[in-house]
C-alpha cells in the first residue's frame, strides 16, 4: 500500500476538521499524549530513585529538561523500525536524556504508559466537558429568567395541553444539564490511577526490582500516582485498568448528549412553530434551493452529533463485556477511536448549544397567537364557574359549552377558520357574560400556575450555587467559535 | 439603632435561597428577594462564633446611604430598606419585623454576573502579594518600586472569581474577564466600577477614611438591564483604613475589624477552624466600632439614621 503525501488524498476526520474545539482537540493531540508519556516516565524514575533504586540525579535532571522537546518525526522513524509505539518513544526519550537511557521505563509495561495516560486524559477531557456544560447552564439561565413569565402553550403528546411559560420550559433543559453536572462531578472524583503493576497486574517485576521488599513496591504504586495528581489507584488490576471505567465515563458523556439532544429537538419543534429561533447570521443562507428558509441547522447538528455520542457508549460496554482473563488486546484499536470521538463529538454539541443559548430569538407575538388560538378551549372550566356563580345551571351550561366547543373546533378543522368559541359564548345569553368579561377570563397569566415562581426559585436556589461553585472553570476557556 | 438582639443566623418564615458568609437571602416572590445581613463576622476568613450587635444593620444602612447618593445615576437592585415601606409592600413581613428591620434590603431578583468587580485604589492584600511576586496586578504590569499600601493612580479594575465558602477569591486578568463576559460587558463593568469607586473614595476621604479597595457585584434584571446588586462600599465589601494611621511600606489597621484582630493576635490560635469564643468586652468593642464607622462615614449617628425611600417609594 503506497503512502500518499498529498493531504487532500487522505481522509480528514470531520470532528477535528469541523466540529470540536481547539481545547478538546488539544487534549487528544499527539503532543499531549506523548508529552504525558514522558511525564509518566519521569514520575516513575523519580519515585524509583526516592525508594532507593540507583538512578542518578543527572539522569533525572536530563529527563525533566527534555520533557517538552518532543520530535514527533523522529518518533515516527523509530516506530517504523520497532513496530512498537511505546518502545519508539523510550528510545527517543533516551536520545534526549542520554544519562537516563538505561533506566527509562524500568520495570514497566506498555500498559503502564498507555493506560495511565488514558486515565489522565479522561480526567482532563471530563473537566473540559464539565466546564462547557456549566457555560451552557449559565447561558440558558439568562434566557429562562428573561422569559419566566411569557406564557406559552404547553404540549403533552405533542398536542396542545395547558399553558406554561417559555422560561419554565427552559428550566427543564437546565435541570437536565445540572443533573449531568452532578454525574460528571462524581465521575471525575471516582477516577483513579492504574498505577505500577506489571504485565498481569501482580507487581512481579517490581517485586524483583526491589528485591522482595513488598512495602516499597506498594509505595511505588502510590508515589507515581500522586506525582501525576491521583490520590488513589485501583486496588487490583489485570494488565489494564478496569475497562468498566471507560464505559462509565462514556455513559456519562452519553447522558450529557441526551440532554443536548432533547434541547435540540425542542428547539427544532419550536422553530417549526416559529416561536423560538436559533441565532442566524445576517448573510447565512438557509437553503440552496429555497431562499426564504431559516433552518434550525445548529440544533439539527447538535442532535446529529449527540446521537453519535450516545451510540458510541456501546463500544466500551462491549469492550468491558468481552475482555478475557487478565486482558486481551481487542480493546485497543476500538478504544483509540471510540473514546476521543465521544469527547470530540460531545464537545462540538456543547459549543453549539452555548452559542445557540446565548443567541436564542423569541417571537413573542407568535407565541401569543399560538396560545390565543387554544386558550378559549382551556378556559371553558373558568367560564363555567363564573357563569354558574351568576345563577346559571352548571349542567345545562356545561352541555352548551360542549356544543359550542365542538362547533368551533369543527369550523377550525373543516373550514380552516379562526377559533370563534369566545364569540359563540358571548352571543349565548344563557351565560350572561359579555365579550370583555370573557377576554379577562382568558388572560394567559391565569393559566400558567406557579411557572414564573418556579423559574425564579429554581434559578436562585438550585442553579446559582452550581454556577458559583464552578465559576472558576468557566473562566479558563476561550469563547468557542463555531463554523456554520 | 434597633433594639433587637444580635443575629447569627436569621430564621424568617420565607424560603431561604442562600446563606452566605454574612448575608441570608430569602425569596419574597418571583421577582423580589429579601437580603438579610446577619451580625456574623469573620476574621482571617473564619466565621467567628459570636455575632457582633449592629454589624448587619451597619452593612445594610451603609449600602442604602451610598445608593441614596447614586440613586439617580446608577441602576441598582434596591426596592426598599425602610422597614415601614417594606411592610407596606409586603404586609406579611410585619410579623417578623424585629428579625429583619434595618438589616434587610428588599431587592429585585437578578441573574448575577459571574465575575466580581474589584477596584483597587491602594495596593494591598492579594494584589500586593501578586505585585511583589511578579510586578503585576491582575496580570498587567505596574510601575516598578511601589510600596505596600501605596495609592494607585488611577485606580485599577481587577476582576475576581467568587470563591467557594472558606476559600479566597481568585484574581483574574481583564482579558480573562473579557473572555467570559464578552468585550462590551467587561468594558461596561470596568467603567461603572471605576466610577462608583472613584465617587466612594472621594466621599470617604472627606471623613478621613481611606477606601483602599472594594468589590462590586452586578446582575441583569429580567428586562436585561444591568444593575448593581448586593452590598455597596461597605466595610465587608471594602477595605476601610483610618487616615490618621496611614503610611506606606506596611499593612494598615482595619477601621472596622481591628479590635477583633488585635484580640485574636494575642491568642495562640492557628487561624484555622474552630475559632475561639470572643469575650464580651471584645464583642462590645467591635460593635461600638461598627457604629463609629457608620457615624464617621455618614456624619449621622447609627440610631438617628433613617434609610431613604427608593424608586416608586419616593
Amino acid at each position: 500500500m503506497g503512502q500518499t503525501t498529498n493531504p487532500l488524498d487522505r481522509y480528514v476526520h470531520p470532528l477535528s476538521d469541523r466540529y470540536a474545539s481547539p481545547e478538546m482537540q488539544g487534549v487528544f493531540s499527539p503532543s499531549r499524549r506523548f508529552g504525558t508519556w514522558r511525564k509518566l516516565w519521569i514520575a516513575l524514575a523519580e519515585s524509583e530513585a526516592e525508594l532507593g533504586i540507583d538512578i542518578s540525579g543527572e539522569a533525572l535532571q536530563q529527563m525533566r529538561d527534555a520533557v517538552d522537546s518532543l520530535d514527533l518525526e523522529k518518533a515516527a522513524e523509530y516506530e517504523r523500525r520497532f513496530r512498537h509505539d511505546v518502545m519508539a518513544h523510550v528510545h527517543l526519550f533516551g536520545d534526549d536524556a542520554p544519562e537516563a537511557k538505561g533506566i527509562i521505563h524500568l520495570g514497566a509495561t506498555s500498559a503502564f504508559i498507555g493506560d495511565n495516560t488514558d486515565l489522565i486524559l479522561h480526567r482532563a477531557a471530563l473537566e473540559l466537558v464539565r466546564t462547557r456544560v456549566v457555560r451552557c447552564v449559565e447561558a440558558l439561565s439568562h434566557f429562562a429568567r428573561r422569559y419566566a413569565d411569557l406564557p406559552t402553550l404547553g404540549y403533552t403528546h405533542l398536542q396542545p395541553a395547558q399553558p406554561t411559560t417559555v422560561g419554565k420550559r427552559a428550566t427543564l433543559w437546565i435541570q437536565d444539564l445540572v443533573l449531568d453536572l452532578e454525574e460528571l462531578d462524581h465521575r471525575i472524583g471516582a477516577l483513579r490511577f492504574r498505577g505500577v503493576r506489571g504485565t498481569t497486574g501482580t507487581q512481579a517485576s517490581f517485586l524483583e526490582l526491589f528485591e522482595g521488599d513488598h512495602d516499597r513496591v506498594d509505595a511505588l504504586d502510590l508515589a507515581v500516582g500522586r506525582r501525576m495528581g491521583f490520590e488513589a489507584t485501583y486496588p487490583v488490576s489485570g494488565q489494564t485498568y478496569p475497562r468498566k471505567v471507560d464505559f462509565a465515563v462514556q455513559a456519562s458523556l452519553a447522558g450529557v448528549a441526551a440532554s443536548v439532544s432533547k434541547i435540540g429537538h425542542d428547539l427544532r419543534l419550536l422553530a417549526h412553530l416559529r416561536e423560538v429561533e436559533e441565532p442566524f447570521e445576517s448573510e447565512q443562507i438557509g437553503s440552496s434551493a429555497m431562499p426564504y428558509k431559516r433552518n434550525p441547522m445548529r440544533a439539527e447538528r447538535m442532535c446529529a452529533l449527540a446521537r453519535h455520542v450516545i451510540v458510541l457508549a456501546q463500544d466500551p460496554a462491549f469492550t468491558a463485556a468481552t475482555q478475557w482473563l487478565e486482558r486481551t488486546l481487542d480493546d485497543s484499536a476500538n478504544k483509540r477511536v471510540s473514546g476521543p470521538d465521544a469527547y470530540l463529538a460531545l464537545d462540538g454539541c456543547l459549543v453549539l448549544l452555548e452559542n445557540v443559548a446565548r443567541g436564542l430569538i423569541v417571537n413573542p407575538k407568535v407565541v401569543e397567537r399560538n396560545l390565543a388560538e387554544h386558550l378559549p378551549f382551556m378556559a371553558t372550566e373558568t367560564i363555567l364557574m363564573h357563569a354558574t356563580s351568576r345563577g346559571g345551571d352548571r349542567q345545562e351550561l356545561h352541555e352548551r359549552i360542549r356544543q359550542h366547543s365542538m362547533a368551533a373546533a369543527g369550523r377550525m378543522k373543516e373550514e380552516g377558520a379562526d377559533a370563534d368559541l369566545l364569540e359563540r359564548i358571548a352571543d349565548d345569553e344563557s351565560f350572561g357574560l359579555d365579550r370583555d368579561e370573557l377576554t379577562a377570563m382568558i388572560d394567559p397569566m391565569r393559566f400558567v400556575g406557579r411557572a414564573p415562581q418556579q423559574v425564579a426559585r429554581f434559578l436562585d436556589h438550585d442553579v446559582m450555587p452550581v454556577l458559583e461553585k464552578q465559576r472558576e472553570q468557566i473562566l479558563n476557556l476561550d469563547d468557542p467559535e463555531i463554523h456554520v | 439603632m434597633s433594639d433587637s438582639s444580635p443575629v447569627h443566623h436569621s430564621d424568617l418564615d420565607l424560603t431561604l435561597l442562600h446563606r452566605g458568609k454574612v448575608r441570608d437571602v430569602y425569596e419574597v416572590d418571583a421577582e423580589t428577594l429579601l437580603m438579610v445581613a446577619s451580625d456574623r463576622v469573620s476574621a482571617f476568613d473564619v466565621v467567628l462564633p459570636q455575632p457582633i450587635p449592629h454589624k448587619g444593620e451597619v452593612l445594610t444602612l451603609v449600602t442604602a446611604w451610598w445608593l441614596e447618593q447614586l440613586d439617580d445615576t446608577l441602576p441598582h437592585h434596591l426596592i426598599a430598606v425602610d422597614p415601614d415601606r417594606i411592610i407596606e409592600l409586603y404586609p406579611d413581613l410585619a410579623a417578623s419585623r424585629d428579625a429583619w428591620a434595618r438589616r434587610a434590603m428588599l431587592v429585585h431578583r437578578t441573574q448575577p454576573v459571574l465575575v466580581e468587580c474589584v477596584v483597587r485604589g491602594y495596593i494591598s492584600g492579594s494584589a500586593w502579594k501578586e505585585y511583589r511576586q511578579s510586578g503585576t496586578l491582575a496580570g498587567e504590569a505596574l510601575p516598578a518600586g511601589l510600596q505596600e499600601s501605596q495609592r494607585l493612580e488611577p485606580a485599577i479594575f481587577s476582576p475576581a472569581t467568587k470563591a467557594q465558602e472558606g476559600e479566597h477569591d481568585e484574581n483574574i486578568t481583564f482579558g480573562q474577564a473579557k473572555e467570559v463576559l464578552g468585550n462590551e460587558l467587561a468594558e461596561r463593568l470596568r467603567a461603572l466600577s471605576l466610577d462608583i469607586y472613584g465617587h466612594g473614595r472621594d466621599v470617604a476621604e472627606q471623613s478621613d477614611i481611606i477606601l483602599a479597595d472594594t468589590k462590586f457585584e452586578f446582575g441583569f434584571d429580567k428586562n436585561g438591564e444591568l444593575l448593581i446588586i448586593d452590598e455597596v462600599l461597605t466595610p465587608d465589601s471594602s477595605r476601610f483604613w483610618p487616615k490618621e494611621s496611614y503610611g506606606v511600606g506596611r499593612g494598615q489597621p482595619s477601621l472596622d475589624k481591628q479590635p477583633i484582630r488585635d484580640w485574636l493576635e494575642t491568642l495562640d490560635w492557628d487561624k484555622n477552624p474552630p475559632p475561639p469564643d470572643l469575650p464580651d468586652e471584645v464583642v462590645r468593642a467591635a460593635s461600638d466600632r461598627y457604629a463609629e464607622v457608620f457615624e464617621r462615614l455618614t456624619g449621622t449617628a447609627l440610631a438617628d439614621y433613617s434609610p431613604p425611600l427608593f424608586g416608586d417609594g419616593r
